[in-house]
């Protein structure tokens, strides 16, 4: 299936997965939810800082228990610090670098960039008008756009040698790429301006003549939602065009450069499962027709080899080997706990043998084995990230 | 308690029913399961999908549901909610001069506005689901007896929901307003409509899912039928049992290899993962006020569930007792 575009893209000059992760200055995982990107960004950042570079996880997951594993309370929107004594206890070296972490919020975010750009006195004109409020939280790709946007604030302060990004589940989980170029078409477009310009005067000649100027479109939009809900989009736009564009798009394009460039590097991280793998699999063939640079893929949650693989031990012979050992009555559900163990090992390895012949010998692939246990403190995460070298 | 025995035909015995939680936690599989119970009690399904997933589909050996309701099998049916065909129809009809409405659906424009305008999108699914659920322009005048709508992750699938109360507020009047106070009234008849929660037994989805039922109550006004609890794993040996597997583990000191040893080491895996599993599935039985009925769906040993194992879900439920079930 391997066609050319796979085989022409940064594949074959990425020095490896252990090379992605030893140089890249920004680490960006991507993958449908429910994977485990969170707990894989935060090994990596672990990883980050005990290899001696200062590193800052962001992470758009709430999660309690993860949060618990790094030695913070909760995930918070301001920066917190990582506890350097539990990274040493965790198996560190003597001097581990810094570890921070933060949460994403897309409002936050957003209402940061209008005061960056805007003016003292349009801003509180932004942060109140009703589109802008809607468009903060709701709008498809909003958060995406705001990963994107923290990330490039972060980078350029330099305060980091390492940043890992843990992307928004979002249901194609590549739409972040496009998110800046996106938002800012629609919200730059010409046509916007253009069959808005009556609605842009409003303000001064009021709402009730906008019918005069208006196309036949806006007239008929207007009887559609409202001419009050069109006027404070007109508004947004206004505001939007005189105050916003110019710095918005430099930032779209910065972010742009920033994501294609040789220190941002990409993971494809799934499960053994259909879709997630399917999901894995698609992202890659994004990022190499965007001739980004790819790490590999992680697949969390295998079941190993480890004890079963071996075809002597079919179920049936070993619970007749284990006769007058184990209580007669344990051994069919024995055997039957072994069968579907023997079965989940069998079912992962065709997965990743489906993926290895989809995506070709040069990709990366690195299996993380399955766990019982969940993942309770720092020398859980750096077991982990031990597998990812 | 007879609501519990009896939870599967209550829930079926809606008009429309909304299939939510975290992504990837199955709600595909319990969408279709549903449908097939629905189907077993000799209802005409409609299995709604909403947003760019085509999970239903994929299940069918299909690449993708089409925009108006095909017929999968037995009495199930399925359609994708696609909002700009629907906001192409829409204008269609509002817009006096076809010309004019021409016009405007094949303008670059249109597109701009579909992605841009707040919450237009979902006006449109909704709406449509609603068509849907009334029977409006149904080419065979035969209403379906219940939608099921696999809605999309919780988030979208939220903002989704609340998009009628919002849209009305700040709205008031129109004709959009008109018929968003119609798929209002549709949404909050708890007779009609109910809300099913699919969960996993772990943290992230579990949290989610509580912090998700006092939502649906005040927010959103509608009740929540069921939470599926999703891939369980079994639970073989009782606790006495679980001592003497430990106990086992700890005097084989055989070779890894020695079989005894494998067995017993398979074994703890699995307890060890139920033993985690069983926090979560406390917490959220705590809730079971909140939840609805609490039902567990066994862990299925596959990458690619297939429609067998679905059928094999569905068939473990209760029949439903009502006209026309099938034992």
């Amino acid at each position: 299936m391997a066609d050319n575009r796979r085989t022409r893209g940064n594949i074959m000059k990425s020095p490896g997965f252990a090379g992605c992760l030893d140089h890249a200055k920004i680490v960006i995982c991507c993958g449908s939810g429910g994977v485990g990107k969170t707990t894989i960004s935060s090994a990596i950042g672990l990883q980050g800082a005990l290899s001696g570079r200062k590193t800052i996880i962001l992470t758009i997951d709430p999660a309690k228990r993860l949060a618990d594993a790094l030695g913070l309370a909760s995930f918070s929107t301001d920066i917190q610090q990582v506890p350097t004594d539990s990274m040493l206890a965790a198996g560190g070296p003597v001097s581990p670098a810094r570890l921070d972490v933060l949460m994403l919020d897309a409002k936050n975010t957003f209402d940061s960039l209008i005061r960056k750009y805007a003016t003292e006195d349009m801003v509180q004109r932004i942060l109140v008008n009703r589109y802008y409020q809607y468009l903060s939280n709701n709008m498809a790709g909003s958060h995406e756009y705001m990963a994107m946007e923290k990330l490039h604030e972060i980078y350029h302060q330099g305060d980091y040698d390492l940043i890992v990004l843990d992307t928004p589940p979002s249901r194609r989980a590549l739409d972040f790429l496009d998110a800046p170029q996106r938002i800012l078409n629609l919200l730059g477009h010409e046509f916007f301006r253009k069959w808005f310009k009556p609605y842009l005067n409003a303000g001064r000649w009021g709402v009730r003549f906008l019918n005069m100027f208006a196309s036949p479109f806006l007239v008929m939009m207007a009887k559609l939602i409202g001419k009050q809900a069109l006027t404070d989009f007109a508004g947004f736009l206004q505001l939007w065009n005189d105050v916003l564009f110019d710095g918005f798009s430099r930032r779209a394009e910065a972010v742009k450069q920033l994501l294609a460039g040789k220190q941002t590097c990409f993971l494809a991280v799934a499960t053994p499962q259909r879709l997630p793998m399917a999901e894995a699999v698609f992202l890659f063939e994004r990022i190499m027709k965007n001739r980004m640079a790819f790490g590999g893929f992680v697949i969390n949650r295998v079941h190993g080899p480890d004890l079963v693989l071996q075809k002597k031990y079919h179920p049936r012979d070993m619970a007749a080997a284990c006769g007058g050992i184990i209580p007669s009555d344990f051994l069919p559900r024995l055997e039957t706990g072994y069968e579907n163990y023997r079965t989940l090992v069998q079912n992962d390895l065709k997965s990743l043998e489906g993926l290895r012949k989809e995506v070709g010998d040069n990709a990366k692939i690195v299996p993380l084995l399955f766990s019982e246990k969940e993942i309770s403190g720092l020398a859980d995460l750096y077991a982990l990230s031990r597998q990812l070298n | 308690m007879d609501t519990d025995r009896h939870w599967l035909a209550h829930l079926l015995g809606r008009r429309l029913v909304f299939v939510m939680g975290k992504g990837g936690v199955g709600k595909t599989t319990v969408s279709i399961a549903l449908a097939m119970a629905a189907a077993r009690a000799a209802k005409r399904v409609l299995l709604v999908e909403v947003g760019d997933c085509d999970a239903v589909g994929r299940i069918f050996d299909e690449q993708e549901l089409p925009g108006s309701p095909r017929r999968l099998f037995d009495n199930i049916w399925g359609a994708r909610v696609n909002p700009r065909a629907e906001l192409e129809a829409y204008i269609h009809t509002h817009v006096a001069p076809a010309f004019i409405a021409r016009r405007i659906t094949r303008s670059r424009l249109f597109d701009y506005l579909l992605d841009a305008a707040p919450g237009l999108k979902e006006i449109m699914s909704l709406g449509r689901i609603w068509r849907w659920v009334v029977g409006k322009d149904d080419p065979l005048k035969q209403r379906f007896d219940l939608v099921i709508v696999d809605a999309p992750a919780t988030g979208h699938a939220l903002s989704l929901l609340r998009l009628p109360r919002q849209l009305i507020a700040m709205i008031r009047f129109g004709p959009l307003v008109a018929q968003m106070k119609e798929v209002l009234g549709m949404l909050e008849n708890h007779e009609q409509t109910c809300l099913v929660l699919v969960t996993l037994p772990e943290e992230l989805p579990v949290n989610e899912t509580i912090e998700f039922y006092p939502v649906a109550a005040n927010t959103l006004n509608m009740p929540v039928a069921a939470t599926f609890i999703n891939m369980v794993f079994p639970a073989p040996f009782n606790p006495e049992e679980i001592s003497c597997i430990r106990a086992m583990l700890e005097e084989t000191m055989g070779s890894p290899h020695d079989p005894c040893r494998i067995l017993l080491e398979t074994a703890r895996r699995d307890i060890d993962q139920r033993t985690v599993q069983n926090i979560y599935m406390d917490q959220i039985r705590s809730h079971a006020e909140a939840g609805g009925h609490m039902v567990e769906i066994p862990f299925c040993y596959t990458n690619d569930l297939s429609l067998n194992d679905i059928r094999r879900i569905a068939t473990s439920w209760p029949t439903t007792g009502g006209p026309g079930a099938i034992s």
